[in-house]
């Protein structure tokens, strides 16, 4: 009995998909950070393009064919992030030495924000777009400390949130725009957090020895996506939105990360090492 | 430019000289010396020459040493960073969970935590990684690699010392002064090569030999022709040195023996793949294969252009900015991988006895977290990985303190490095004496 219930725990917290990933790019070449685009018409990701260069790229859902965001890109770009409503699209883009702007884009006026960071290092990451546009996330590091700050769409109305206590990162909005899940190093390790859209009621959703990260609402705000290192390596895990419930979903002896919700809430799409390559895969989470 | 294979798969502050050596001559033998896997300074009174070939690992832009091999679990937030620790194959011993790989292997190299420099820059602090010696005043000392090129001379078909890197390693357009002969010439510095990520080989010295293409020619006089096409209008000294540069290049181009260390498609795909698709990756496997080919010295740098937020900038593993980002999302799971798989080869293919791997970079980070969440430099504590040559393996060496910033047992300096590489390649007190190079070195006596 003890057997049987052992085993049945085991099924449990596995929970394997059984369902093979499907491979969406062939290069082997190191990618970033994919985002759905416009529903599922495109896929946005970062391409480690040459040693020399990331650059955003969008890959058609339907074809799969690949292009280049912005051609005549004279340096770095990445972190993408778009607004639900594909109103606003906003990057990191590389300007001089260890300098990282944040350019906000209204993609039906081609209007352009460009925050520039602090003299010397310094640079943004990570935005978040909210759902009803109305205002957007990064993370900036300064003061010792690496905190989550909001600002309306014109860039004005910077306000932390997260009180500058340790690294906080990777911020995602939840679909009904009431929550927060972030990254936070407030306890020790990365670990996963929520809080209100305004800072408040910061409450921590998982606990390891190691490394959880990149933490992503699923489209119906009732599940998060998040890497794990809890198993050994990078992995992709599930969990309920109040953090419980969390199961494995990619189990391989290389890298699995980036995970993004497709908006039908029943697959991934992630970056995986295979063979020593890096490739965009699609992960069916139900048969 | 010679391109050969491709990829089968479808695919800043610092600590001053005056401190630095008050703070060598302060630190008693032994202090602190606990925990299991740790080993003692004893004199050592004869090294036995095994090394023939070094293969020097150089970690450019110098990787924080809380971040992977001297992980700090107990210090407080401002100094421990946010990764998780993971045990390695040595009892006692823990690495950030960054480097699972490296840890599975500990058993394979002896891990030094007790390292100190006296350069707090890049170019300044590779200069004396690379040589022992600061680089003024001028001239400058020469880098290992050109000793024990002067040392064994240029028998083989392939030159005594390569740089495997896509260019000078530099910084910020300032070169390391050290990269070559330094003061003994111009002709022992090292012949450049470069991979891709897709390995692709890459030897700059022939770029000058315009429509050369070496995989066909056939005929030596048909060669020399065009060599005698190439302009002759360098200045004498310059002149000297290209002529050099093109016997060695001449020779690679007419053996095909000696071309065949360049050719990584005459690998198998799984090989390469446990290199990795990345610069690094192919890099490491091309200086394995340099290793099969005897070549004595072997300076395989991580950068340059490893990383892209600041195109033209060779910042390796300078993570001012993003340092715990870049290092889990690139640098680690790159060196981690590649680093792995060379030894593994190493071990696999009965070359360790008759190789050491120096593995380091030219200084370590900051401790404490600076005001940009990430870590700056410091040269006054840093770790390295040896292997290979007779050493015993499994083991570390030195400790530094609760929170990373000091050693507290003996120093060792880049001049041991450089003069424990040379004793274990055969280059004694008397050959260096001879030389006059590594003045007043000592061997790294816990090593041997």
């Amino acid at each position: 009995m003890n057997c049987f219930k052992a085993l049945l725990l085991l099924l449990l917290c596995t929970s394997l998909p059984a369902v093979e990933p499907v491979k969406l790019t062939d290069d082997g070449r190191m990618k970033f950070t994919p985002v759905f685009v416009d529903g599922d018409t495109r896929l946005t990701f970062v391409d480690f393009e040459n040693p020399k260069v990331f650059r955003l790229k969008s890959m058609d859902w339907k074809t799969r064919e690949v292009k280049v965001v912005h051609e005549a890109a004279p340096a770095p770009e990445f972190d993408p992030a778009y607004s639900i409503d594909g109103n606003y699209f906003s990057f990191l883009r590389t300007t001089g030495g260890l300098q990282v702007s944040l350019v906000i884009r209204n993609r039906k006026s081609n209007e352009e924000v460009v925050i520039a960071p602090e003299p010397g290092f310094s640079g943004y990451r990570t935005p978040a777009i909210a759902p009803d546009s109305s205002q957007m996330l990064f993370s900036f590091a300064n003061n010792f400390g690496q905190d989550i700050f909001r600002i309306d769409m014109k860039g004005e109305g910077r306000t932390a949130l997260t009180g500058t206590k340790g690294i906080n990162i990777w911020p995602s909005y939840s679909p009904d725009g009431k929550k927060i899940v972030f990254t936070s190093t407030r306890d020790g390790n990365y670990e996963l957090y929520e809080m209100k859209p305004d800072g408040s009621e910061i409450k921590r959703l998982t606990d390891s020895p190691y490394q959880d990260i990149r933490g992503q609402y699923s489209p119906d705000g009732k599940q998060i996506a998040f890497v794990s290192h809890r198993d050994g390596n990078a992995e992709i895990y599930l969990c309920n939105a109040d953090g419980t419930s969390v199961r494995r979903v990619t189990n391989h002896e290389e890298r699995d990360d980036y995970p993004t919700w497709h908006p039908d809430g029943n697959h991934l799409v992630y970056v995986a090492e295979r063979d020593g390559s890096h490739d965009l895969y699609l992960l069916p989470l139900k048969d | 430019m010679l391109n050969i294979g491709s990829f089968k798969t479808k695919t800043c502050s610092g600590i001053g000289r005056r401190s630095f050596l008050q703070m060598s001559g302060a630190i008693p033998f032994g202090l602190g010396m606990s925990g299991l896997g740790m080993v003692t300074a004893d004199e050592v009174d004869h090294v036995v020459a095994k090394a023939k070939s070094i293969v020097f690992v150089f970690l450019w832009g110098a990787p924080s040493h809380l971040d992977t091999c001297d992980p700090k679990p107990n210090s407080n937030s401002d100094y421990r960073g946010p990764f998780g620790v993971i045990p390695t194959r040595t009892p006692g011993v823990h690495f950030t969970e960054l480097l699972p790989k490296l840890a599975q292997r500990s058993d394979k190299y002896t891990l030094i935590r007790s390292h100190i420099q006296s350069a707090p820059g890049h170019p300044d602090g590779g200069t004396v990684a690379l040589s022992g010696f600061e680089e003024n005043p001028k001239p400058v000392k020469p880098n290992f690699g050109s000793i024990i090129a002067r040392h064994r001379g240029f028998r083989g078909k392939l030159p005594p010392f390569f740089s495997i890197a896509n260019g000078v390693v530099m910084d910020g357009g300032r070169r390391i002064e050290a990269y070559g002969g330094g003061e003994m010439g111009a002709v022992y510095d090292p012949f450049m090569v470069g991979a891709s990520e897709t390995g692709k080989v890459n030897i700059p010295a022939l770029a000058l030999m315009d429509d050369v293409n070496p995989l066909r020619i056939t005929d030596r006089r048909q060669l020399l022709q065009q060599l005698d096409s190439v302009p002759r209008t360098l200045e004498k000294s310059k002149f000297r040195d290209w002529n050099r540069t093109y016997q060695q290049a001449y020779g690679l181009i007419t053996d095909p023996t000696a071309r065949q260390a360049f050719d990584l498609t005459q690998e198998s795909v799984k090989t390469r793949q446990r290199y990795g698709q990345s610069v690094f990756g192919q890099s490491a496997l091309l200086a394995r294969r340099l290793v099969e080919a005897e070549v004595p010295y072997i300076q395989l740098n991580y950068s340059r252009h490893v990383e892209a937020i600041t195109p033209g900038y060779e910042f390796g593993w300078d993570t001012h900015l993003y340092n715990f980002s870049l290092l889990q999302d690139q640098h680690c799971p790159i060196f981690d991988r590649a680093f792995s798989a060379f030894l593994d080869d190493i071990y696999a293919r009965g070359l360790i006895d008759d190789t050491l791997i120096v593995c380091m970079g030219e200084f370590g980070r900051t401790p404490k977290i600076n005001v940009r969440a990430a870590r700056d430099h410091w040269p006054q504590c840093y770790f390295s990985m040896w292997a290979g040559a007779g050493l015993q393996t499994g083991r570390v060496i030195g400790e530094s303190d609760k929170n990373g910033e000091h050693p507290i047992t003996r120093p060792i300096t880049p001049l041991m490095v450089g003069t424990t590489i040379a004793e274990l390649a055969g280059v004694d007190s008397q050959a260096r004496a001879e030389m006059r190079v590594l003045d007043g070195g000592r061997v790294i006596n816990e090593l041997l």
